[in-house]
């Protein structure tokens, strides 16, 4: 008869057992830390802002004398850009931009690599409404509205249109077409998101009181009929919760919206906001759908570079602001030469001040500082966007690559494929834009964990969030480039659109006018161009009474 | 002699877990729906495992040479259970059967094993030290073995070598057993020759697993492959047998060489003939050369030039004589100029005039083919064409998925093309659909050039008649923002592969 096994040799064995385990664990985890994806952190100059914010010296005099023009740009964004436009198709010229980064686009800047262009922030315009006569003229003049049809609705280059598949969303283990969620409702939420449907088509079809339409786009157009200016006072949640939507699909979806959007959640974001992403829009086309949207590889840096074409002569980039002053019969407008670290500076008739709006805080000095405006109500929500290079398009279940692909499970707004609007029959490696709005927690709290965490820490958020939607996603990864965002865009919180903080941002203070969409509460292309070009008609309007 | 016994145990239960597993994952791959596949293979297995252990009551004499004997054919089924599901998959009526009759047989094996390990080593140990050491040992063994399938085995050796690993470790055991009881065992002779013999086999099954997996694959196609490659953009797999020579793209047949002709005299041409002295061709896809062959039966023909993004395809048709015999050397011609870009991007570019365009492409199964098939692509043809250009496109079967090929017609005519729909019987393809599009009013001609099979002046006029089977129910233009040919296109395919 054999012994059986002792108590001591059973813990022996126990005890050897998971000391095995464990430096089988460890070793696993070196080797694959070793194996692990090139990731590079990419992004806006940070230091130059903080060092304005801190009150730090920069660069050194220079005994240039200051070049003199008619008006300085500051900020070569969608606004500076855009004034430049309207300025330059009203015969002016005598102007000059100056960027604080070494290339223009501000939250349109892109990139590209070997694989594709794509990029770094915003990503497509919305068909174009009738009252957006700006985004109107520009597209025709870029030759993205070809011409229009006999009912006047425009005729869009359809190169530029969004192709089909154009949104899919992960749920409950596969791809659905479209982003409202459809597998697994109750009727009651199928109910639920009809009636939000059809609120909201009704909300798109409201005209106010002064006959403007309830939700306009640039909403400064919209109605201010008190009905629904009011809808600004209460938050999306409340509105929701008030109208008896409780569907949590449908919360999910309009949540997501907001975050696309707005970077922050529902309760963050007023109602006024939140209807106007669904019934602001009402642009149309002859030659698709209502819903549809522009968008090119490189998303708006598309835009970007054909509005810096024919500025050359006029755009100083590299070359940080560090001071604007009105010496009586000029303003002069202090900048830094990023790469010789001189210090320069314009002295021009009037400024139009196309940076964040903030930063105008920093950066006016004497009696420009003296401004109405409470920058402490102003609210930036924090964004990390990646790019990630593929081998292959990724696989998963359910419906094919889209657009946008979006899972229901993720904190991310999932991502774009920048590649989708090629015509090639092509498969292979492409380029994937990632967007992850830090909206769960107060912006200070999630700008600080943004800026101070790993681009490793955050590669590996990002792998296992796509590993979600595609299990096998990582070994197809070629390359992860971050760029966070610290301020990546205003946030309409309660009472901010039509609140006294954003009235008094619109207002020029002497020769200085501002343009930027912070002073819409909404970031996107129209309200940054409508913004940009307000600015260049207030300057000019000026300019010619003097 | 009982600790090596019960070692035995912990390997036959891993074996018998890794079989289950396998069963389960091939029927996943093959079949799809991995759930019902895992469930029904677990099931049927644990169900045949109850029925080997009944049946081992019946074992009365020799229960050592049974379980030697059970040892070495769970090795050989077991072990070549991957490659024979996987081969036969392609070959027999019912896959379900041959799966669950492997499954099963598996499953008596592994369900004897244990009963009569127990019995071989009741006299050895007391009853509670016999249960709780059997079944700790492979209860161990079938963890090790479900830990070890999805991080090793199926990653690192695949299914094929990891079933025939396994099977050598039964066949071992067998070994082992005979080597601890060769004082008792009858035929010892017979059974270290058997045991030789299979591991020699199961070897070499491991060994050339890359071979038999080639096999397995050559088994989607009827005839033996005679050429493959993948390039950058497709799979190329051409299968001859004796006059039959198939090419395959992607696994969906492009042409058969028995009936090519009708496919291709009847996209030719119906518009080729039609024009007058036509001078300049324009060949879009259809890089295997067929369609020039026909072009080039035309003497006022001055240039070809075929725009197709596979160069290894064309070079193939162009170089290879075995291909190129094919085409009559088509390719070869000097009038023939060899493009290898995207058409799509080709011909945005493109500032020469053609006075006929020829479109064949892969049918609009996905979305990067279906932006081939829409109307910006066809205003980027017409821009292309002289004032009395035509095109025509091959638009898929009017018959399986008329939608789909009215669809076609459609988009050509919202880019102001006149259109002409027409079809002919290829017996590999079934009825299949062409349009043309002229630019001015088309006429068809009155003559063909000499030594057509297919098409001619009497009966070219048979090929416009459509029947009411094959008359559209949704009109639709297929646009880059709509895609709605590859959603027509999924849907009727897709309906036809179900219920067939």
């Amino acid at each position: 008869m054999p012994r059986p096994i002792s108590r001591s040799l059973f813990l022996k064995g126990l005890v050897g057992l998971t000391a095995g385990a464990t430096v089988g664990k460890l070793w696993y985890d070196w080797m694959q830390a070793k194996a692990s994806i090139p990731c590079k952190m990419l992004g806006p100059s940070m230091s130059i802002g903080h060092k304005l914010r801190d009150g730090a010296t920069l660069g050194r005099k220079s005994e240039q004398p200051p070049e003199e023009c008619k008006v300085t740009i500051i900020g070569a964004g969608i606004s500076g850009l855009s004034a430049a436009w309207w300025l330059k198709r009203q015969g002016m010229t005598d102007f000059r931009i100056l960027e604080l980064e070494s290339h223009v686009g501000g939250n349109s800047a892109s990139g590209s690599n070997r694989v594709s262009a794509y990029p770094w922030g915003a990503h497509y315009v919305p068909l174009a409404n009738q009252e957006s006569q700006y985004v109107r003229m520009l597209f025709e003049e870029l030759g993205i509205i070809a011409g229009y049809d006999s009912t006047e609705r425009p005729i869009y280059n359809e190169l530029f249109l969004c192709h089909e598949p154009q949104e899919r969303l992960f749920k409950d283990g596969s791809f659905q077409e479209g982003l409202v969620p459809k597998r697994g409702l109750q009727k009651s939420d199928s109910r639920q998101i009809a009636k939000f449907f059809e609120t909201v088509k009704r909300f798109r079809d409201t005209v106010g009181s002064d006959g403007k339409p309830a939700f306009a786009i640039p909403l400064d157009l919209s109605s201010t009929d008190q009905a629904i200016v009011s809808l600004d006072k209460l938050s999306m949640s409340q509105w929701l919760q008030d109208n008896g939507f409780d569907s949590k699909p449908l919360l999910w979806y309009v949540n997501y919206c907001c975050r696309d959007d707005y970077g922050s959640a529902l309760e963050h974001v007023s109602a006024w906001a939140g209807l106007h992403y669904f019934a602001g829009r009402r642009g149309n086309a002859a030659n698709a759908e209502n819903n549809s949207i522009v968008t090119w590889p490189e998303g708006n840096g598309f835009l970007v570079d054909k509005l810096k074409q024919g500025l050359k002569d006029q755009i100083i980039s590299g070359a940080p602001v560090i001071a604007v002053s009105d010496s009586g019969s000029a303003v002069d407008t202090v900048f830094v030469r990023s790469e010789t670290g001189e210090c320069l500076s314009t002295k021009s008739e009037r400024v139009i001040f196309a940076a964040p709006r903030f930063i105008s805080k920093f950066l006016l000095k004497g009696d420009l500082a003296k401004s109405q405006v409470d920058f402490e109500a102003l609210s930036y929500a924090p964004w990390l966007v990646a790019n990630i290079t593929l081998r292959t398009v990724p696989r998963a279940r359910g419906t094919a690559l889209a657009w946008d692909n979006v899972s229901y499970y993720s904190r991310s707004l999932g991502y774009v494929v920048a590649t989708h609007q090629n015509i090639t029959t092509r498969a292979g490696e492409t380029v994937v834009t990632y967007y992850l709005p830090l909206s769960g927690s107060d912006p200070n709290v999630a700008r600080h964990e943004l800026l101070s965490t790993s681009s490793e820490h955050w590669s590996k958020v990002i792998v296992a969030d796509l590993e979600q939607m595609h299990p096998e996603i990582s070994k197809d990864i070629i390359a992860i480039e971050l760029w966070p965002w610290g301020h990546g865009m205003i946030r309409p919180s309660v009472g901010f659109i039509w609140g006294d903080t954003r009235r008094k941002m619109k207002e020029s203070q002497g020769k200085v006018f501002f343009a930027h969409s912070d002073m819409s509460g909404i970031s996107n292309f129209e309200e940054a161009q409508y913004h940009g070009i307000k600015a260049a008609q207030g300057v000019l309007d000026q300019l010619r009474r003097s | 002699m009982t600790y090596p016994l019960l070692l035995t145990a912990f390997a036959i239960s891993t074996c018998g877990l890794v079989y289950e597993l396998i069963a389960g994952t091939v029927a996943s791959y093959l079949l799809g729906d991995s759930v019902t596949q895992f469930s029904t293979v677990i099931g049927v297995y644990l169900f045949f495992m109850g029925i080997g252990s009944f049946l081992s009551r019946y074992v009365n004499k020799n229960i050592v040479l049974t379980f030697v004997q059970v040892e070495l054919l769970v090795g050989l089924v077991g072990g070549s259970s991957a490659t024979l599901l996987f081969i036969l998959f392609e070959r027999v009526e019912s896959f379900r059967i041959l799966l669950y009759g492997l499954v099963a047989i598996i499953g008596i094996l592994i369900g004897l094993e244990i009963p009569l390990l127990m019995r071989i080593l009741k006299d050895r140990l007391e009853f509670k030290e016999l249960v709780s050491q059997v079944f700790t040992f492979d209860y161990v063994g079938a963890l090790l073995a479900s830990l070890i399938f999805p991080l090793i085995l199926v990653p690192y050796l695949g299914l094929i070598r990891a079933s025939f690993l396994f099977g050598l470790l039964n066949v071992l055991v067998a070994i082992w057993t005979i080597y601890l009881f060769k004082a008792e065992l009858p035929w010892l002779r017979s059974l270290r020759a058997m045991a030789v013999v299979l591991v020699i086999a199961l070897v070499g099954g491991f060994a050339y697993s890359d071979k038999l997996m080639a096999f397995a694959e050559s088994s989607t196609f009827q005839d033996p492959i005679i050429y493959s490659t993948s390039t950058p953009y497709q799979r190329i797999v051409i299968t001859g047998g004796g006059k039959d020579v198939k090419l395959f793209l992607n696994n969906n047949l492009q042409f058969s060489s028995r009936d090519e002709y009708r496919y291709h005299e009847a996209l030719i041409h119906p518009a080729m003939a039609s024009l007058k002295h036509p001078r300049d061709v324009l060949v879009l896809g259809g890089g295997d050369g067929m369609a020039v062959r026909e072009i080039l039966k035309y003497p006022s023909v001055a240039s070809v030039t075929l725009v197709d993004l596979d160069s290894e395809m064309v070079s193939l048709f162009r170089d290879q004589p075995l291909f190129s015999q094919l085409n009559g050397d088509a390719l070869k011609d000097k009038r023939v100029s060899i493009i290898n870009q995207d058409a799509f991007t080709w011909l945005k570019r493109c500032h020469n005039t053609f006075d006929i365009a020829i479109v064949d492409f892969p049918d609009p199964s996905n979305f990067s083919l279906g932006k081939l098939y829409t109307d910006t692509f066809y205003r980027a043809v017409k821009k292309v064409l002289g004032p009395q250009g035509l095109v025509v496109v091959q638009s898929t079967s009017p018959y399986f998925a008329k939608n789909s090929f009215w669809c076609v017609v459609s988009t050509l005519s919202s880019v102001g093309f006149q259109t002409v729909p027409y079809h002919a019987y290829v017996p590999s393809f079934g009825d299949w659909g062409y349009v043309i599009g002229a630019k001015s009013p088309f006429q068809l001609a009155a003559s063909y050039p000499d030594g057509l099979r297919y098409v001619s002046a009497d009966t070219v006029n048979q090929l416009f008649s459509f029947p009411k089977d094959m008359l559209p129910t949704i009109n639709s233009v297929n646009k880059l923002n709509n895609q709605s040919l590859v959603h027509l296109f999924e849907s009727e395919w897709g309906e036809y592969a179900e219920t067939h």
